[in-house]
């Protein structure tokens, strides 16, 4: 019998985690780590292992070939469809706190697409070998610039089988023309709540009355298109983080079931003034402490409220093939069908790729609409989005799960090869991956309930939660 | 329940022949044009033979590709063009014996490729057909030249195989490739312990066998659909069976849980055999739970809506055959009925499901 390589960690000074490269993983008392590193596995450890699927006999039996289709699964290749995310301005009506260099004034002049810079977009996109896309609209605020926006749907509409549109807006300002372009089925929004009325001026808005037309606008936008085409997500400032309990109450008012935390990523010369967005203690407390609260209240309100990312996490162990989120994904190789084309037709291969070539920190452009994707930055940035082979990382159980993050790491550190436990990324992530795996094994009918409607489930197999003798 | 066999008149001395009833112009020797209707039946004429047809519309056969047997006056109609269900029963003969088992096999075997072959050359644009038995594989190598055959003038048809999976060996897997998007392999695995898998299948080393040829198919990439049918044998061992499915059957498509039949041995073994999912449906829950974790695909075939817990509605196909399908007279007032699978045309009231509750 041949054993797969188990990579461990321990979850608590009595049960370690252990887990192979396909993603299958169990849990275990020292002692059988003990046995598995003098290679002294017991009889029982070795059919536990075998049934499994952890170990095989012989190369090209059932466990072997199971093994192999699971591992293959776990990989993300990408092909099929295509996720853009566009700036057709950087002008913005709001002046958001943690948000300096990706927005201009309202009336400044040259951040906008120009015709031909429109024209050169609409052909990249056409080239794109997809025929599904996904189209993000970010900005400064997109809605300014709705003409773009409607000239791009009207292309895409026309050139690829499946289309969807997800508008990034502030929502501070809508119109007739506005709304009737949210009336189209294919359209998303997504905004930002930051919490209660004063935590949302605080952090956005400035000033209670403009607070109060955002409210109204998104109750407003709820009754017209209904709350399935739009999601909100509050970002989070962590040295005065809302109340949980707040937070949700604030987004149940309007009848959102799902949320989405994000932590302030404060960029260049900000994040100086702002030292504790460069440690992850302080967001990974208050991330676990957000979670048990919604789980007590999911228990207590008997309504479901998801935070998408542990549900997502929750989704990447169970199963391979979840790769909808581009942030989380392995390899995530950067591509045409994958990029940011900003204001000025520079191409990046993400968000943070483009926040960086702004602060001048680096240039991470792949290319611009003009001459086309740079073949030679996309192969020198290639390897750092894969975590098969970095050298904590296969040690690390959450491998198969995890993603990788080398532009954020250039962000924080100057440098793509920080041992990955001292980097933002992995610290967040072993918090996250370990949250979920206590919540899989803990057997409490109120973790229960919010694990098995995040996940779909009538209630949670005990088969998920397999136990080494 | 429809019709598969017509009564039929023709020359008695004709060798039996495949032909399909044109719609429209004939488009080759073996289309029959309608050359007379009246009351005593249906008169035909192929490039070849004339024949008539007894008790039968002309619409409703229009299309099908029937096999007309002169010696029993009789014509089978091999694929009807309206119905997604049209099989081929290969051979009769099988080497396992099923609790089950709603085809009893035989031990004589009738070749009937040559007419397999000229029936899928007619068969409608893009057609699905069933291969099914007794045990298709027992005479694999007439299969598999079948299959070449038909593939080699019809590349818009493909077939669904019924096989117990005793029978692939490592030399197929180049076969299994060349063919693998337009085979789709229904293979049925009743347990994950194997003493408990040989004992319903009647067959000892089944299981032995049953793995290894698994592992082949998922080498061929081959599609497969792994079929279980629900017994008081295997019931409770279901959740089991489903986190062996996730753990070494991955590349399966899909795995289609199945209610029994009661008719061949499933008739003789009812009593013993039959598991009222109505009345307790908490295994099988589970182990569609598991699957739905795993996200590995998962369907009901069999099932009365109404037996189904509303979570799990959405995976229940309306899978019996026209042919054989019913409704009970309770169903008449039932909103689901179009959605409802039904029941087989032999299925019986008194032993059945205790909890049938029209919505
Ligand atoms: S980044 Fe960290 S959490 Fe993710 S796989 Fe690597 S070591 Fe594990
Ligand atoms: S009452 Fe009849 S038609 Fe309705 S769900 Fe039950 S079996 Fe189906």
């Amino acid at each position: 019998m041949q054993v797969w390589p188990l990579r461990f960690r321990d979850l608590d000074d009595r049960r370690t985690i252990l887990s192979d490269d396909s993603g299958a993983y169990f849990l275990a008392k020292s002692e059988f780590v003990g046995r598995y590193a003098r290679d002294a596995l017991s009889p029982s450890d070795e059919r536990f292992l075998l049934e499994k699927g952890h170990a095989f006999e012989r190369a090209g039996d059932l466990a072997h070939t199971g093994f192999l289709a699971r591992w293959s699964r776990r990989q993300y290749i990408g092909g099929g469809s295509a996720y853009i995310i566009l700036i057709p301005t950087l002008r913005c009506d709001l002046k958001c706190s943690y948000c300096q260099v990706s927005r201009a004034p309202l009336a400044s002049q040259g951040f906008d697409w120009d015709a031909e810079t429109l024209q050169k977009v609409l052909g990249f996109l056409d080239d794109l070998p997809v025929e599904e896309i996904q189209i993000e609209f970010q900005g400064g605020e997109p809605f300014l610039r709705l003409d773009l926006l409607e000239a791009v749907a009207a292309f895409a509409r026309r050139r690829f089988r499946r289309v969807r549109f997800v508008v990034c807006s502030n929502l501070q300002t809508l119109n007739e023309g506005i709304l009737a372009f949210l009336d189209s089925e294919d359209v998303l929004i997504s905004t930002s709540l930051d919490g209660p009325h004063q935590v949302h001026t605080r952090n956005r808005t400035g000033d209670t009355a403009l607070t109060e037309v955002f409210l109204s606008n998104l109750k407003q936008v709820i009754g017209r298109i209904g709350p399935g085409r739009i999601s909100a997500l509050p970002t989070i400032d962590i040295e005065e983080p809302p109340n949980p309990e707040d937070l949700i109450a604030a987004y149940e008012a309007f009848g959102f079931t799902s949320l989405y935390l994000r932590p302030v990523n404060y960029q260049g010369f900000a994040r100086k003034s702002h030292p504790e967005a460069r440690t992850s203690a302080a967001w990974n407390d208050y991330y676990r402490g957000f979670i048990e609260a919604l789980i007590a209240r999911n228990a207590r309100t008997g309504r479901v409220m998801e935070e998408f990312y542990m549900a997502h996490c929750l989704r990447r162990i169970l199963a391979p093939g979840m790769d909808s989120h581009t942030d989380l994904r392995n390899p995530n190789i950067p591509s045409g069908a994958n990029a940011v084309i900003d204001f000025d037709g520079q191409i990046y291969p993400s968000d943070e790729a483009r926040m960086l070539a702004r602060i001048r920190q680096v240039d991470l452009a792949i290319g611009n609409v003009s001459d086309g994707l740079d073949q030679e930055k996309l192969t020198l940035l290639a390897p750092g989005h894969i975590n098969n082979f970095d050298p904590d990382c296969i040690h690390c159980p959450y491998q198969p799960f995890c993603g990788t993050d080398p532009i954020d790491d250039l962000s924080r550190s100057g440098r793509i090869d920080v041992p990955r436990h001292e980097s933002w990324f992995c610290q967040r992530h072993l918090a996250v991956f370990d949250l979920a795996m206590e919540l899989l094994y803990r057997t409490d009918p109120e973790v229960e309930f919010s694990l098995s409607r995040w996940l779909g489930l009538e209630s949670i197999p005990e088969a998920l939660r397999p136990v080494a003798p | 329940m429809i019709q598969l066999r017509l009564k039929s008149e023709c020359d008695r001395g004709l060798a039996p022949f495949v032909t399909r009833i044109a719609e429209g112009e004939p488009q080759c020797e073996e289309d029959a044009t309608l050359t007379l209707s009246e009351a005593g039946g249906l008169s035909y004429r192929t490039g070849l033979a004339t024949f008539r047809l007894r008790d039968v519309a002309p619409a409703e056969i229009a299309g099908d590709v029937l096999l007309i047997d002169p010696r029993r006056q009789i014509a089978h109609r091999l694929i009807r063009a309206a119905s997604p269900h049209n099989t081929f029963l290969i051979t009769e003969q099988c080497d396992q014996l099923c609790l089950m088992c709603s085809q009893p096999p035989k031990p004589q075997h009738q070749d009937m490729f040559a007419h397999f072959l000229a029936a899928a050359r007619l068969a409608p644009p893009g057609a699905q057909i069933g291969l099914s038995g007794g045990e298709p594989l027992l005479h694999k190598d007439a299969l598999f030249a079948f299959i070449d055959a038909v593939f080699a003038s019809r590349d818009d048809l493909s077939f669904h195989i019924l096989t117990n999976g005793q029978y692939f060996e490592r030399d197929d897997l180049a076969w299994l490739r060349k063919h693998r998007t337009r085979l789709l392999w229904g293979v049925p695995i009743y347990s994950d312990d194997p003493a408990t898998h040989d004992e319903i299948v009647g067959k000892s080393g089944a299981f032995a066998q049953l793995a290894p040829n698994l592992a082949l198919l998922g080498l061929a990439g081959a599609a497969l659909e792994l079929r279980t049918v629900v017994l008081a044998q295997n019931a409770l061992c279901l959740p089991r069976l489903a986190d062996f499915i996730t753990r070494h059957l991955p590349f399966a498509a899909t795995w289609a849980i199945m209610q029994m039949e009661r008719i061949g041995y499933g008739r003789m073994n009812w009593t013993r055999c039959f598991f009222d999912s109505s009345i307790d449906f908490a295994s099988l829950g589970a182990a569609i739970d598991l699957m739905r974790a795993r996200r590995q695909g998962v369907t009901l075939y069999n099932f009365p809506l109404c037996t189904v817990p509303r979570a799990y509605r959405d995976l229940a196909a309306r899978s019996i055959s026209d042919w054989k399908q019913k409704y009970l007279p309770a169903c008449r007032a039932c909103s689901l009925r179009a959605s409802c699978a039904g029941f087989f045309e032999w299925y019986r009231e008194e032993d059945g499901f205790m909890e049938i509750r029209p919505q």
